[in-house]
């Protein structure tokens, strides 16, 4: 580590410029709700890695969608699949970037100590967790429907004349795309509270892939009907019902699997918010 | 002004910090001090509310740290290790902080000019070094003009001119008017710049006092003679206020009286004097003296406890 440090300005004596006797605190300095949503904002757009994670995203969603939509035949194999889980198929691997990014904006706080600069500023806490919350999901569900509906158009555009053909208003497909984005926002919400619990960047992936992801597969290979419609409301099959504009069999439909996904996401940053008020930083 | 009121702090069954009971007072720089794992840091962190106190309370400018509606402009805090994430510029780490409080950008330039980080403002904090990893936080502390600051172990990896920056801030600080509390496990470092003393040990309150009293309570000045006639200076000096005490080679240990005295008294009896020194406890040793009992890890052997002659006192009067 040499880089070369820039040489230092000789340092200069306090502030002239503020008052010689007992400071009075500028009054118009106060902590309000969207000042800590403008904060958020400027800590998610300065890093770097959340340039690199979200792009990352676009990328898979758009560059599998057009390699699905370019490779595709009428009649062949996947004829039976839904128009828009073929087109963004790129989701699946758009996700893991995301959840990453979920990860980074809470968990990435510890790991780096930023998190004691962020209670010092906003000693309530819960604010600045809502807040993360609230900018990831209004990024995160902006950018990957503007990418849903890109990658639909363009598709689209090899597929008009195959049986795959859709348009926007075709019913369930506008739905689907909004659907998809929105089952990434959910599912990258459920990771942010889960990196809000576990204070762990590598912990915090770990549990989203092992609980998340690989859990439900194991499950659905026990052989109770209970245990398979149970899990037709875990949060990866529900995402996957609602980025369907068809009804897939052996999920349950849209409105169920949104609410279930808001729950698990709500539950998860419950049980971050509980905490967050309770341990140490 | 800060007041803590029996905060004590248990993590299972280890007691880190236990019935601390203080003032910190506007207007002077009040130095906290406590060797290694004497819960300083933890302290510290409970007056921000970072972490929550087992028992006990504290405030700052008369209500807790969380509840005051803009705390950045309350009190200014460098935490110990770094609080900052390594791979946000220097800029938008405080515009980060400075927006919570609606805080302009302005005012952002204006602390990193006062630390002395114009130059190195937009590079990102990973290739910082120690000392201007120090000088950020520094620039956090100050970013709302806050009337109490807080700092821990501020010197901790700086360059003499770094050190003698910080020295000069606090003073500065302090003259403005507003509280500021600075811990250290250094006295020395303490000697030059706090008026007050606040030292634990164990996590209990060994003093809360001044520099000058904490060595006047260490034993005090004292004077070292060697003359060739030790038992009549001796007698000449006998008085109940004057402890004298005898060494080997000639040597007198005076206390009560001043080096001017005993020099006035052996002129006026013709008595050869060798030497004639006033002696002070150094500060060093009266913390060292002051702490001991609650030191966690002592080496083996330690030096005999000779007080010796210290240039810090006069910084520190």
């Amino acid at each position: 580590m040499t880089t070369p440090h820039p040489t230092l300005r000789p340092p200069s004596p306090i502030t002239p410029a503020s008052p010689p006797s007992p400071p009075s605190p500028s009054s118009q300095y106060r902590i309000t709700a969207p000042r800590i949503l403008r904060s958020e904002w400027h800590k998610l757009h300065s890093l770097r890695s959340t340039w690199i994670t979200v792009v990352s995203a676009v990328v898979m969603v758009l560059g599998v969608g057009l390699i699905m939509g370019g490779t595709y035949t009428s009649g062949g194999g996947d004829s039976d699949v839904d128009t828009i889980v073929l087109t963004l198929y790129g989701s699946m691997l758009g996700q893991l970037c995301l959840i990453v990014l979920g990860i980074l904006m809470t968990a990435g706080e510890y790991a780096t100590g930023m998190i004691r600069s962020s209670l010092t500023a906003v000693p309530t806490r819960l604010p600045v967790l809502w807040a993360k919350a609230a900018v990831f999901a209004a990024t995160v569900f902006t950018v990957m429907f503007a990418t849903a509906l890109i990658t639909f158009a363009a598709a689209q555009a090899f597929l008009h004349d195959t049986d795959q053909a859709a348009s926007f208003t075709d019913p369930g497909i506008l739905r689907a795309l909004a659907g998809n984005a929105g089952a990434l926002t959910l599912l990258g919400l459920i990771a942010l509270g889960l990196g809000a619990l576990l204070r762990s960047v590598p912990g915090a992936i770990g549990a989203f892939i092992g609980g998340v992801m690989i859990l439900p597969e194991i499950l659905g290979m026990l052989p109770y009907d209970a245990v398979e419609r149970a899990i037709m409301y875990f949060p990866t099959q529900a995402a996957g019902a609602l980025g369907s504009a068809t009804p897939i069999p052996g999920t349950v439909s849209p409105g169920p699997a949104l609410l279930a996904l808001f729950l698990w996401a709500g539950t998860t940053l419950a049980a971050a918010a509980l905490a967050l008020n309770r341990r140490d930083v | 002004m800060i007041k803590a009121h029996g905060l004590t702090k248990r993590y299972g069954d280890r007691t880190v910090v236990q019935d601390l009971e203080f003032t910190v007072r506007p207007g002077t720089v009040t130095g906290f001090l406590g060797p290694n794992g004497a819960g300083k840091s933890t302290t510290m962190r409970m007056l921000l509310g970072l972490d929550a106190p087992t028992r006990g309370n504290s405030t700052v400018n008369g209500r807790s740290y969380a509840t005051h509606p803009a705390p950045l402009t309350q009190v200014g805090a460098l935490l110990e290790a770094r609080s900052v994430h390594p791979g946000r510029s220097a800029l938008n780490h405080l515009m980060a902080l400075a927006h919570t409080h609606g805080i302009p950008r302005r005012r952002v330039e204006e602390v990193i000019d006062l630390a002395g980080l114009t130059d190195a403002a937009h590079r990102r904090v990973k290739g910082f070094s120690l000392g201007m990893g120090q000088r950020l936080g520094v620039a956090a502390a100050l970013l709302g003009d806050p009337a109490t600051v807080i700092l821990d172990e501020p010197v901790n990896g700086l360059d003499p001119e770094g050190v003698l920056w910080i020295r000069t801030l606090l003073t500065s600080l302090a003259a403005e008017g507003r509280t500021v509390l600075v811990s250290s496990h250094l006295m020395s470092e303490m000697a030059l710049t706090a008026d007050h003393l606040i030292v634990i040990g164990r996590g209990r309150l060994l003093a809360d006092t001044t520099v000058d009293e904490l060595i006047r309570s260490a034993g005090g000045a004292s004077v070292k003679v060697v003359t060739p006639q030790p038992d009549e200076l001796a007698a000449r000096l006998k008085d109940p206020g004057v402890t004298i005490t005898e060494a080997p080679a000639h040597e007198l240990r005076i206390r009560g009286v001043d080096a001017a005295h005993i020099g006035g008294v052996a002129a006026a009896h013709a008595i050869t004097l060798h030497e004639l020194t006033p002696q002070t406890v150094s500060l060093e040793q009266a913390f060292m003296d002051l702490t001991q009992e609650s030191v966690d890890h002592r080496p083996q052997q330690r030096t005999p406890a000779t007080p010796t002659p210290s240039p810090l006192t006069g910084a520190a009067a």
